[in-house]
């Protein structure tokens, strides 16, 4: 009984906290629970440990305390193939698109099938590309289908971007977890590609968080929006209950800047981890 | 009178160090020149004058006499074929160790950080692995080519094949040092994106690893190749086939007119290789 419980879980936190270094605080102590399917906004100032929070849901990082739990599997247990499992059905969507610049789209729309192929098939691939309409479906799908054979570095932001969204559809998670995906576009587009997002998750059921820095995409879309800041969740609320003074007190500095700095540059060390 | 605004302009300070560094090159400078034997006027002594003078004018002219010529087409395409072995070797040496002398690749960074925390097994296995292809590398490079030719020669016998190996375990070593060094300061980020999605580490490599370096990585295989030319020239002296040996062969015989042609070969086959990597690293 308690097992079927645990299964309708698609996150669960208990008390995650993650610290870069000795003292370098990036999340203090975060707790929720995802239900399967839903829909879920992140919203907060830079530096309040966001991206090191997604980074922890798709098993990029390990919490350095607390525990997690991701479709009931309790993460800290997992090595090698079977954490490259989980990873498999969580796909994630970033700031930076992180393509493979040299690459042609067509290469890295398919990289989202690495889960599931042998490095044998990987390799093969990159010679004569395999399922070449399951590539061309999905670009379809976020309106770029032209630029399949086109080198992605020479792709605008925007672009980029559809690719990314592009490989996390070839790769059909059960998560999709986008860290600020529309930071680096354009604002008109912004929008747009929220909206894809949103579409997606609902057409497939699949589970979606999303980082936004834009608190009026997050009020008006997501039907529940968490509130980070400085490494805790300072509210996780409907969007109708959430007020100007809960806003105002989210974006408020009460670090001092040189400690937010510290956060932030913590955060984006974590590429340099020894 | 002094100004208030000139006092506040911080002095920029020498350091300690750059006088150190300073003592230390002179010290170095002076010593070298005392022990090394330096000494510009043995140019003027006479009888080195005449043994310089016999050398120099002996080369000329160049032997091309076509039988001489003809004879140096086989020890010149085997200079180019030690080269060639011996560079492909070298890279089957220097590739896969190089990737596990990857810090980022094999116990640091982003990529690792969820595998090896909380599992002392895998943590140990992965640093083995990385220190001993690390060591392996800096063995096989701090061995000069021409002293593992010297013990290629003793283990397999005179002629090109103990050349090939020469190239192949000293450039292995120093090629697998670089490509180690390409492949970190490959971007982590498409390569923590390639991870999230469920890929192994090998399939992270050849899909966003290897594709990131591999301007860098042909380019500087080619170099290297370019001077496995040269250096199989050399280790021809010590009886490790191609021209080398017949530049030996010709400077024993006092046939100075010969070394000078063997030269010009080599200056003309160097010169071509440099070309082709030119050209080829010119379409990356």
């Amino acid at each position: 009984m308690r097992e079927r419980v645990a299964m309708a879980y698609q996150y669960r936190l208990e008390k995650v906290g993650k610290v870069f270094g000795r003292r370098q605080i990036a999340l203090a102590r975060i707790d929720f629970v995802v239900q399967r399917g839903e829909k879920v906004a992140l919203i907060g100032p830079s530096g309040a440990g966001k991206t090191s929070l997604f980074r922890i849901l798709n098993c990029t990082l390990r919490p350095s305390s607390g525990k997690l739990w991701i479709n009931g599997d309790e993460i800290e247990s997992l090595h090698g193939r079977r954490l490259r499992e989980v990873r498999r059905k969580i796909g994630t969507i970033y700031q930076q698109h992180n393509l493979v610049p040299r690459l042609k789209v067509i290469h890295n729309v398919l990289s989202g099938r690495l889960g599931r192929w042998s490095a044998f098939r990987s390799l093969a691939s990159l010679m004569r590309p395999l399922e070449v309409e399951l590539a061309w479906s999905a670009l379809k799908q976020v309106g770029i289908e032209e630029k399949i054979f086109t080198r992605t570095d020479e792709l605008s932001g925007g672009q980029q971007q559809r690719v990314a969204i592009a490989r996390v559809l070839v790769q059909d998670p059960e998560v999709i977890l986008a860290d600020e995906p529309v930071s680096s576009v354009d604002p008109s587009l912004a929008a747009s590609i929220v909206n894809l997002l949103i579409d997606i998750g609902r057409d497939t059921h699949k589970t979606l968080l999303m980082n936004l820095h834009s608190v009026d995409l997050a009020l008006a879309y997501f039907p529940r929006v968490i509130g980070i800041k400085n490494g805790v969740a300072l509210f996780d609320l409907s969007p109708d209950k959430i007020d100007d003074r809960l806003l105002e007190d989210l974006y408020s500095g009460h670090l001092p800047p040189s400690d937010q700095e510290k956060v932030a540059h913590a955060e984006s060390n974590a590429l340099a981890y020894p | 009178m002094r100004s208030p605004t000139l006092s506040r302009i911080p002095k920029s300070e020498k350091s300690l160090f750059s006088y150190l560094f300073a003592l230390l090159f002179a010290v170095a400078f002076v010593d070298g020149w005392r022990r090394a034997e330096v000494n510009p006027l043995v140019f003027f002594d006479a009888e080195n004058r005449g043994n310089l003078w016999k050398f120099i004018s002996g080369m000329f002219p160049p032997d091309l006499s076509s039988d001489f010529l003809s004879l140096m087409i086989r020890p010149a395409l085997e200079t180019i074929q030690i080269s060639v072995m011996g560079t492909i070797i070298a890279i089957a040496i220097g590739f896969p160790l190089g990737i596990l002398g990857t810090r980022t690749f094999s116990i640091g960074g982003i990529l690792n950080e969820a595998d090896i925390q909380g599992s002392p097994l895998r943590r140990t296995w992965r640093f083995s692995a990385y220190f001993a292809a690390r060591g392996l590398l800096s063995l096989f490079r701090s061995i000069p080519e021409f002293v593992w030719a010297f013990m290629f020669v003793r283990a397999v016998g005179l002629g090109p094949f103990s050349g090939v190996l020469a190239i192949a375990v000293a450039y292995g070593g120093m090629l697998g040092k670089v490509y180690s060094e390409i492949f970190e300061a490959a971007n982590e980020r498409p390569l923590e994106a390639l991870q999230s999605t469920g890929a192994s580490k090998l399939q992270v490599f050849i899909y966003g690893w290897f594709p990131q370096v591999l301007p860098n990585f042909v380019s500087y295989t080619l170099y290297r190749w370019e001077c496995a030319v040269r250096a199989s020239a050399v280790l021809g002296l010590v009886g490790a086939g191609g021209l080398g040996q017949q530049i030996e062969i010709s400077m024993r015989m006092f046939n100075f007119h010969e070394v000078l042609t063997l030269l010009g070969i080599l200056f003309v086959m160097v010169a071509a290789v440099d070309y082709i990597s030119a050209k080829v690293r010119a379409m990356l």
